[in-house]
């Protein structure tokens, strides 16, 4: 009898455990890097590495080279494919096709399920050195909750370059962002001039607290937000600088203005009792490697022995209305600037503002708002 | 070992007897018959079928779970037929770690924060431990003195549900597979407020007399609603409580 008892019980389990299905067929389709052997064999007029994220690939190239004729060819997803529409308005094969690239291209990719598909736009630009930053040029950006990512604009004043990258597209997981607006990084119609940026520590929901990572500043930077890494290492996920230094350079300058959070907290969500909350603002040059571009990370950009130069606004400050600063790029102790380097792309530089100081640690004050427009960068011709 | 043979035998032929002897002024004879009785859920709160999501179950821990049961069965003298109505106290619950490809997955922030919703691979621990009032209402049907079936629908009131869990090890993708793509170490979540209060379902099992007044029984019961409410998005297939029940019966 108490046999037939667990024969009877292990039955359903036994039926449960048959009855996993057969595997389905990917749903993803990514480009998720470009074909190493293409890289090598292009290596003369490329600058750094590409950039690939969700939906775009930003490659930089050379100034002088050519780009109406370029073949790239992608690593997809297991079993996707990739597809463009041909002069005659045909959806033809486009992974390793020729095409100019005088404008950004746009590719398709399809899951190998064939459920889903994805546009990227594929650009090979040609560096435009950080002059003046007005934050006029923003698009809007994600799945469904949309929040904004600034551009700037390419030469020819219409092509976008995906200089500027801020945690939104991470923050975009919490939920919380429901509008633009409502994202740390968002568009504020009220700058000096025309629109500036605003950035807002915000409350990341209870689902974000829960695991750890209660707030999130505001922040905007000169580099590439990698939200893959951005609940697994989110010091990780901010990748800063890029190789846009051509010349040195003299000083940061731009207006601001800042207003704190009432209650500031700790990674845990808990009050620090007189812990005044602080903005930053700083550019940072640094060393790269030209033939394998390693950027900075929440973890050393202000640490890292890579560093040659920091330009920082120093105690920034409670300013309601907006305020004009100036900081001057001063070189690290034992670092010069090398002419050689420069020539060779060996530098890169980042511009980083957030609206919590050690946002990128989940510490500080949830209404901490910070403003920012009208930066420049002035460099001295050598 | 003849000697132990015939002692067996005899062993056995007077166990016969008594139990043929204990039949003529059996328990199961009365118009009457009132149970208390105790056992050991074991099961699973499943998908059924297992979505195709679901790639592999790579651990499974039943957990310990109580029913304990008071009941009473009317006989239809003359006819091997009865009712019987019961009123069970009883958990179901477990824990299983599973691994997802391409699993849509919501949570609600429940601060009204908007919500979480993505595609996930990667594992997934889930634990259920839910506390039932059950009422079973049973035909009951006797075969000879010893063995009961009975079998038919209950009804259930959930007083205490927990249910949580942790997705680990894998990504989630914004909204859909061609979303932002995050890697994720841990994250947990707790639906547990979302759980449905009211139950229902079949059951259907055997009892066996093994003394005059002690019985081991065995019961299946499987839920036909799911223990999250239809428009619950979080997890977006029906799960149904379905156990068995095996345990020991005091008959007066």
């Amino acid at each position: 009898m108490i046999k037939k008892s667990f024969l009877l019980l292990i039955l359903p389990l036994s039926l449960c455990v048959s009855c996993i299905q057969d595997e389905a067929p990917n749903a993803e389709c990514d480009i998720l890097a470009v074909e190493e052997a293409w890289l090598e064999e292009n290596k003369d007029i490329i600058i750094g590495t590409p950039i690939v994220q969700n939906d775009r690939v930003s490659v930089m190239l050379k100034i002088g080279t050519d780009r109406t004729a370029l073949n790239p060819s992608f690593v997809l997803t297991e079993g996707a494919t990739l597809t463009m529409v041909s002069a005659t308005g045909q959806e033809v094969d486009a992974n390793g096709v020729v095409r100019d690239f005088s404008t950004p291209q746009v590719y398709t990719t399809h899951s190998e399920d064939g459920a889903w598909k994805k546009e990227y736009r594929v650009s090979f630009a040609y560096p435009n050195m950080l002059n003046t930053l007005s934050f006029e040029h923003f698009v809007l950006d994600g799945a469904k909750n949309k929040y904004y990512r600034w551009v700037e604009l390419a030469e020819n004043n219409v092509d976008t370059l995906n200089y500027w990258a801020s945690g939104n597209a991470g923050f975009a997981f919490t939920g919380v962002g429901t509008t633009p607006s409502l994202y740390p990084t968002s568009v504020s119609g009220e700058g000096v001039n025309g629109n500036c940026v605003k950035l807002t520590t915000s409350d990341t929901g209870l689902i974000a607290q829960l695991n750890k990572k209660p707030i999130a500043a505001g922040n905007i930077f000169i580099g590439e937000f990698n939200s893959e890494n951005a609940m697994k290492k989110p010091l990780e996920a901010t990748r800063f600088g890029l190789q846009l230094v051509d010349k040195k350079p003299s000083t940061l300058s731009g207006w601001y203005k800042y207003t704190p959070g009432e209650i500031f907290t700790d990674k845990d969500k808990k009050e620090v009792v007189g812990m005044r909350d602080e903005c930053s603002i700083y550019s940072v040059v640094f060393e790269v490697d030209p033939k394998d571009f390693v950027p900075l990370d929440g973890s050393n950009i202000l640490s890292s022995e890579r560093i040659v130069m920091v330009a920082q606004v120093e105690n920034p400050g409670e300013p309601k209305d907006w305020t004009y600063f100036e900081a001057p790029y001063k070189l690290r102790e034992g670092k010069i600037f090398d002419n050689e380097r420069l020539k060779n792309n060996g530098y890169a530089i980042t511009v980083v503002a957030s609206s919590s100081k050690a946002g990128d640690f989940f510490e500080g004050a949830i209404g901490s708002t910070l403003y920012i427009d009208e930066f420049a960068i002035s460099w001295k011709n050598e | 070992m003849c000697m132990k043979k015939i002692i067996l035998t005899l062993l056995a032929v007077i166990a016969v007897v008594v139990a043929v002897a204990e039949e003529k002024k059996d328990v199961t004879q009365k118009e009457w018959v009132f149970r208390v009785a105790a056992g050991y859920n074991l099961g699973g709160t499943a998908p059924l079928p297992l979505p195709r999501e679901i790639r592999s179950i790579d651990g499974f821990n039943p957990g310990l779970n109580y029913a304990l049961e008071g009941s009473v069965q009317k006989r239809f003298v003359g006819t091997p037929w009865g009712v019987m109505l019961g009123l069970r106290l009883e958990t179901k619950g477990m824990e299983t770690d599973a691994r997802v490809k391409n699993y849509h997955m919501e949570a609600v922030n429940s601060d009204g924060n908007g919500k979480v919703v993505g595609a996930w691979t990667g594992m997934v621990k889930t634990r259920v431990k839910n506390n039932y009032i059950s009422m079973p209402i049973l035909a009951t049907y006797s075969i000879g003195n010893r063995w009961t079936l009975s079998a038919g629908p209950y009804i259930a009131w959930m007083f205490d549900g927990e249910f949580t869990g942790e997705a680990y090890d894998g990504y989630i993708r914004d909204q859909n597979p061609t979303g932002e793509k995050a890697e994720v170490t841990s994250a947990v979540y707790d639906f547990s407020s979302s759980l449905e209060k009211l139950h229902y379902g079949v059951q259907a099992g055997g009892e066996y007399r093994a003394t005059e007044r002690f019985a081991l029984y065995a019961n299946l019961q499987w839920g036909l609603n799911g223990i999250f409410p239809n428009d619950f998005g979080s997890v977006t297939f029906d799960l149904y409580p379905i156990y068995a029940t095996l345990g020991f019966a005091y008959m007066f």
